[in-house]
């Protein structure tokens, strides 16, 4: 999958909204600095991740669990932070008041964390058992 | 050919540079020695806004918030000085080279930049109490007006309340204490309401004294509340120690020498000879003055005193400060906006004076984390990114990062070895090793949780105690310990390095023991009680 594909699904992953060219160009710019190498496992892992928005939040969850410095996961945690310095997505990022609704959907983020850790932990472990 | 001054400093940190100082308001002709690394990438690249209008406005914000390199995206184990931002990477740029340390259980902090680790200081200013200082290895009726002058040149401001004693204690010349962010003004409302309880456990919360301007002093500005103090120093409100050396630069009686890395020295009848290794060219130089007053930092000072006197000392002393810090939550903080006017440095400070003496107290300084980006603090979550983002948006806020330091003594098990290895720029390496006692962590651990039940009942839940790696504190002290007789590898009460005539030793390498306050004032009072002394000597 190419860089640019990868960046807007982890866009939409992440902050459910569309990526912009700008943040496009420099995780390009930021994959080409970082040169990142993975492992078999790491490639598998990241084959997987980038097929849907829901396998990639999923194994995201399980790694942070079961593997947190895991470089696929450092895929993910470039954008991330590209898309903070960025101030087409600040009110993302930025501390701000909170309404009843806001309350509700931290809420919801939570139990749904939850629920993507437990996946996300059984996908990861099957991938190992392929892998071995 | 050697080139021939009457005074050299070694290092232009906090020390070297108020001993220079020191010496030229008096009219004497000082060189400074020093590696001098300067930020060349991303001075002018900052704009001069606040930390909100930049993250909703500035679409170029990723080139200094993340780095031309994607430095600031730090994805490996939290290693000591990844704290550092794009903007201050270059403090520790080319120290490793030139420094080389060996250490399975101490991980330093060192600076060959200009200016120093000064350069990365929280600003915290401590004036120490008499048994303090005696237990350093100091007089309080020299440090007084050491102090004094110091807090002049430099510019603090602070406050009084139950943390003075603590802090400036009777200084004068103190600028009004700077305005108090949300985050802290909760916790120090909620420390007012339970005052006496807290007085009846000897806790005590307090305004921080800081190094940093509430009122313009020469070309230096008044703090804007801009909240960009992680990132740079646009207006020159903090002080820091290249502040200093520019003024210096002004002087016809002072210059300033960059690329030497200064090996050792040797003493003739009539001077001393510094043997400096170029960094530019690897050329070595040779220099020659009447008097050598050395304030690299403690370890570097350590190295140059070894290779001087032939590595005879088979282990010198060290100490540090063991630092933790913990992430706390305030609840009343949470899901609340960010204010547009705030610094980033700590403003309050809390101390636990168990025996009500100013003495072996434990302290936390209390920031709040508003102008670190968000990213990093996700990364630390079990989570996935995604819900971990809304989490933390809704928490950050009510964040609250007590940084804690305890007090340390030196043992048998702190100590540094130099070792000849021709592979190295210098022709060695430094070999540490920092070993607590079961008796100190236990001690530590107790001072943690008095400090974690205090923060709880401020209304700051801690989450967990975070320990850091020994060295990361960055306050080092204690490799040629203060001692009266002159032996080798001392230093007098003077600040005459022992076995020596004419060199002097302006660092905290005296130091016998560390408070849990934080010393860098301290250590400039000495630097210039030490420069006047040599001036008195002659």
């Amino acid at each position: 999958m190419d860089y640019i594909t990868e960046a807007r699904l982890m866009t939409t992953y992440l902050l459910s909204k569309p990526l912009q060219q700008a943040e496009e160009e420099l995780y390009v710019k930021a994959m080409e600095i970082l040169d990142l190498n993975f492992s078999n496992f790491e490639e598998i892992l990241i084959k997987e991740m980038f097929q849907n928005k829901f396998k990639l939040s999923c194994l995201d969850a399980g790694l942070a669990l079961v593997d947190p410095s895991n470089q696929a996961r450092r895929k993910i945690f470039t954008m991330l932070a590209i898309l903070e310095a960025s101030p087409n997505y600040t009110d993302s990022f930025l501390a701000r008041d909170f309404s009843i609704s806001d309350y509700f959907n931290v809420f919801f983020a939570g139990i749904r964390a939850v629920l993507r850790a437990i996946i996300g932990v059984l996908m990861v472990k099957n991938i190992q058992r392929k892998c071995h | 050919m050697s080139l021939k001054f009457d005074y050299i400093v070694v290092g232009s940190g906090a020390t070297g540079a108020i001993a220079a100082k020191t010496l030229v308001d008096k009219g004497v002709a000082v060189a400074l020695l020093d590696v001098g690394v300067t930020d060349e990438m991303y001075k002018e690249q900052l704009p001069n806004k606040d930390f909100v209008t930049l993250r909703t406005q500035d679409v170029d914000q990723h080139r200094y918030f993340l780095g031309a390199e994607m430095e600031g995206i730090p994805w490996e184990t939290t290693r000591v000085g990844s704290q550092l931002t794009p903007p201050r990477n270059f403090l520790t740029r080319l120290a490793e080279t030139i420094l080389p340390i060996k250490s399975e259980t101490f991980q330093p902090l060192e600076s060959v930049a200009k200016g120093g680790l000064g350069g990365g200081w929280g600003l915290g200013c401590f004036v120490y109490s008499q048994k303090e200082l005696e237990a350093i290895g100091l007089k309080a009726s020299e440090m007084t007006p050491a102090y004094q002058s110091v807090i002049s040149h430099i510019g603090v401001s602070g406050a009084k309340d139950d943390a003075t004693p603590y802090c400036l204690r009777n200084l004068l010349d103190v600028q009004a204490v700077t305005e108090l962010g949300e985050n802290a003004k909760g916790i120090l409302a909620a420390y007012e309401k339970k005052k006496q309880r807290f007085h009846k456990q000897q806790i005590y919360v307090g305004r921080s004294a800081l190094a940093l301007l509430t009122q313009d002093k020469d070309d230096r500005k008044a703090v804007q509340y801009k909240d960009m103090g992680f990132w740079g120093d646009g207006d020159k409100s903090a002080y820091r120690s290249w502040i200093t050396i520019e003024q210096l630069e002004k002087k016809n009686n002072f210059s300033y020498h960059k690329n030497c890395c200064v090996l050792r020295f040797e003493e003739t009848d009539a001077a001393v000879r510094v043997y400096v290794k170029r960094v530019d060219t690897n050329d070595n130089q040779v220099f020659e003055c009447k008097k050598l007053i050395l304030a690299p930092g403690v370890l570097n000072s350590a190295r140059i005193v070894s290779r001087s006197f032939d590595y005879k000392k088979e282990r010198m002393p060290i100490i540090c400060n063991p630092y933790s810090y913990m992430p706390c939550l305030q609840w009343r903080r949470l899901g609340k906006g960010i204010e547009q006017k705030n610094i980033s440095f700590s403003q309050l400070m809390l101390f636990v004076d168990k025996n009500n003496d100013n003495f072996d107290v434990s302290m936390a300084s209390l920031f709040s984390y508003r102008s670190l980006l968000l990213f990093k603090l996700i990364k630390e979550a079990p989570l996935n990114f995604a819900d971990s983002r809304i989490l933390m948006q809704f928490l950050h806020s009510a964040f609250t990062i007590a940084g804690v330091h305890h007090p340390e003594w030196p043992s048998s098990s702190k100590y540094m070895q130099m070792e000849k290895n021709a592979d190295t720029f210098s022709g060695d390496v430094l070999h540490v090793t920092y070993k607590l006692s079961d008796k100190e962590q236990q001690i530590n651990r107790g001072r943690e949780k008095d400090i974690q039940k205090a923060l709880s009942r401020l209304g700051c839940q801690s989450l967990k105690t975070i320990q850091t790696p020994m060295g990361a504190s960055v306050h080092y002290a204690g490799s040629l310990p203060f001692c009266k007789s002159g032996e080798h590898f001392t230093i007098t009460p003077k600040g005459k390095l022992g076995g020596t005539k004419n060199v002097y030793v302006a660092d905290g390498s005296g130091f016998r023991y560390l408070p849990a306050k934080g010393l860098t004032l301290t250590l400039m009072a000495n630097a210039h009680r030490v420069a006047k002394n040599v001036l008195e000597n002659d």
